[in-house]
């Protein structure tokens, strides 16, 4: 088996927005294959990061390369690269599931007969083939969900953002995407996972990054960050690491209409 | 993977064919964005109906305002006046331009007009008679109500025309009786003015409106559905869908702006079928050359409906800024009524905006058939104004998208 190899390497990645500095200089490195699961309190930084790396937004100082290709510079090739799906649905409510997927898919040069059978495979392996001519509006939250992941895998990524992917789910639909998660990485995908449901970082996590004010302050294997901070549960390492204040004060706070997401 | 402009041109398209899918399938849109025209023109056509051949006369009426009440007070009860009031009575029903009412005294007259039930009264002074007879200019004094000045004007304007078609007649046969052998009517008007019109048909108000109506529909189209498509993207998340996407910006912009000038194109076109159909307005001009003209005239403001919309959080703050932008330029760009009637300095500012160029042109190509050479102005305007805005646009739009 060959030597693993870091898809995405950080160098002093910063984002500032006039004062308030909302990512500060992190160093990171993905391995291949590996999901990487990023934890933080409420404005910590995360969705920042995560929108600097997936190219939707400048950073304000250093730099990160995806698969060697620098996000300042080689933008394109990087978006080919990856796949997003957002804590917002990247979807047309009006438009059907095949309809929105046709869409992208030919956004990511996809298109004809490989394009629909494509469509076709990934509707089948979310189990919704019977509603796949019906608008997205009329789909409950999981469906939708499973549609939006599909979405983010159509042209075949070979790294995956997940930003929040089971919030607002019930149960099974967690299951279902807890299951297609170690699916896909077990297909060789790298997925980078945010979530503050620590059980979910930490049963699909291989490993773990938790930003804090900006700054990362521990990444691990989850069993690592257990033992070196003396707990069994991640939340207990969590709260540990960026204290049990509630988060309301002015400096975690980004700017309105900075953000896409949630902080 | 496809590459350059190519690419570049297909990722417009496919952007413009989901925006257009989109909008076709919010039905109750597609219901109003079809009714609007509709009753936009009805409304404006109904209120500015044709006009006839101006000439109080032939029987023909030349004002929109038929019968309107009018006193009159006979002051002087000679028998010049009551000839004379009794001619304009006899014109006034002919014509069917005024209803007239008599009146003991100016003040029972004046408590009519203010409580709206007179539109003007016109007083016989005492002494008519004996200037006439004196040989001497005899006067009558005419007062309108003067909370409505266009109506005020109509009607002041009407009954000057009344008067002096009885002046003119009286002329010639106080001339006639001179008996000098001297045809009366030469004496009394040696110069008469003909009118020859530029378009064949008679004159039509809404000729006027129509083109004015068509370009600010298409632009209104794109200004308020352009800034709404932009935002409804970032507010719905899907805009970060188009932008992680390895495509270019300008690409998605620009698919979104033709989305939109495809809508704002069919609006105008039913309003120019409605116009011609409905209220007789033709065009004379090159259907291909009223096509240029309104593309520019798209083109000229989506580079601005991008600016605001890029700068605004959510939809309802675009949506505020482009009503703005939008309700202004219905009176400042001679689009309702003609330019010149504003004061200098608001003439001014409607010139520097490019509807007022697209109505122009419009207004010259469909009714005098105007040339490219002779709208060339207008175009040259618009089209600068098109490089100017989008080249601002377009870079404000990425470096926004990628804070």
């Amino acid at each position: 088996m060959g030597e693993k190899k870091a898809v995405i390497v950080t160098e002093n990645l910063t984002k500032r927005f006039k004062d308030f500095t909302a990512v500060d200089h992190i160093n990171l490195e993905v391995m291949e294959g590996e999901i990487f699961g990023f934890l933080g309190p409420n404005g910590a930084g995360k969705s920042t990061a995560i929108r600097m790396l997936t190219t939707l937004s400048e950073p304000s100082e250093g730099t990160a390369k995806i698969e060697g290709y620098d996000i300042r510079h080689q933008s394109d090739e990087v978006r080919k690269r990856i796949g997003l799906v957002a804590e917002k649905l990247i979807l047309y409510p009006r438009l059907t599931a095949v309809e929105n997927l046709m869409f992208f898919g030919q956004l990511y040069g996809l298109n004809g007969t490989y394009l629909r059978q494509r469509i076709d495979d990934l509707v089948k392996m979310v189990r919704l083939e019977a509603f796949k001519n019906m608008p997205i509006g009329g789909y409950s939250s999981g469906m939708r969900q499973r549609i939006n992941i599909m979405r983010g895998l159509l042209h075949n990524p070979d790294i995956l953002f997940l930003d929040e992917p089971t919030a607002l789910l019930d149960p099974q639909s967690i299951q279902f995407v807890h299951d297609l998660i170690r699916e896909l990485n077990e297909a060789g995908k790298t997925i980078i996972l945010t979530t503050h449901i620590m059980e979910e970082a930490d049963q699909l996590s291989s490993t773990i990054g938790i930003i804090d004010h900006g700054k990362m302050i521990a990444v691990d294997t989850p069993a690592e960050l257990k033992s070196k901070n003396g707990s069994e549960s991640l939340l207990e390492v969590f709260l540990k690491l960026t204290g049990r204040d509630l988060r309301d004060s002015a400096s975690n706070r980004v700017p309105m209409g900075m953000m896409r997401g949630p902080a | 993977m496809r590459n350059g402009l190519f690419q570049d041109i297909q990722t417009t398209l496919l952007v413009t064919q989901k925006d257009l899918l989109d909008f076709w399938k919010a039905k109750m849109l597609v219901a109003f964005f079809m009714i609007m025209p509709i009753l936009f023109m009805s409304m404006f056509g109904f209120m500015f109906p044709q006009t006839g051949e101006s000439n109080p006369f032939s029987g023909k009426v030349s004002t929109p305002y038929k019968n309107a009440p009018i006193g009159i007070v006979l002051e002087d009860q000679g028998p010049f006046a009551l000839q004379v009031a009794d001619q304009f009575r006899e014109m006034s029903s002919s014509t069917g331009l005024f209803k007239v009412q008599d009146f003991a005294s100016f003040e029972s007259a004046r408590e009519q007009i203010v409580s709206g039930n007179l539109k003007g009264v016109v007083v016989i002074p005492v002494g008519f008679t004996e200037a006439f007879n004196s040989q001497r200019q005899a006067t009558v004094i005419i007062t309108v109500d003067d909370t409505n000045p266009q109506i005020a004007s109509i009607i002041y304007s009407e009954a000057t025309s009344i008067f002096k078609a009885i002046s003119d007649g009286l002329s010639v046969s106080l001339i006639a009786k001179m008996d000098n052998g001297v045809d009366p009517s030469f004496v009394s008007k040696p110069i008469s003015v003909e009118n020859r019109d530029l378009i064949a048909g008679t004159a039509n108000t809404f000729q006027f409106l129509a083109p004015g109506f068509i370009a600010l529909t298409a632009v209104m189209g794109v200004l308020s559905g352009l800034g709404a498509a932009i935002s409804r993207e970032k507010e719905q998340g899907t805009m970060d869908g188009l932008m992680v996407a390895p495509v270019s910006r300008y690409s998605i912009v620009v698919g979104k702006i033709l989305a939109q000038t495809v809508r704002g194109l069919i609006q105008g076109f039913m309003i120019l079928i409605i116009s011609m159909f409905l209220f007789g307005v033709r065009v004379y001009g090159n259907p291909l050359l009223m096509m240029l003209v309104m593309l520019l005239g798209v083109a000229s403001f989506s580079g601005i409906g991008i600016i605001v919309t890029s700068m605004a959080a959510e939809q309802e703050t675009a949506q505020m800024m482009m009503m703005m932008l939008q309700f202004p330029m219905m009176f400042l760009c001679g689009i309702v009524f003609p330019i010149e009637q504003l004061p200098n300095w608001l003439q001014a500012v409607g010139k520097l905006l490019p509807l007022y160029y697209a109505a122009d042109a419009l207004r010259k190509i469909m009714v005098l058939n105007a040339s490219f050479s002779q709208v060339f102005l207008d175009i040259g305007v618009l089209g600068i104004y098109s490089v100017v805005t989008m080249g601002m646009a377009m870079p404000i739009f990425r470096k926004v998208m990628r804070r």
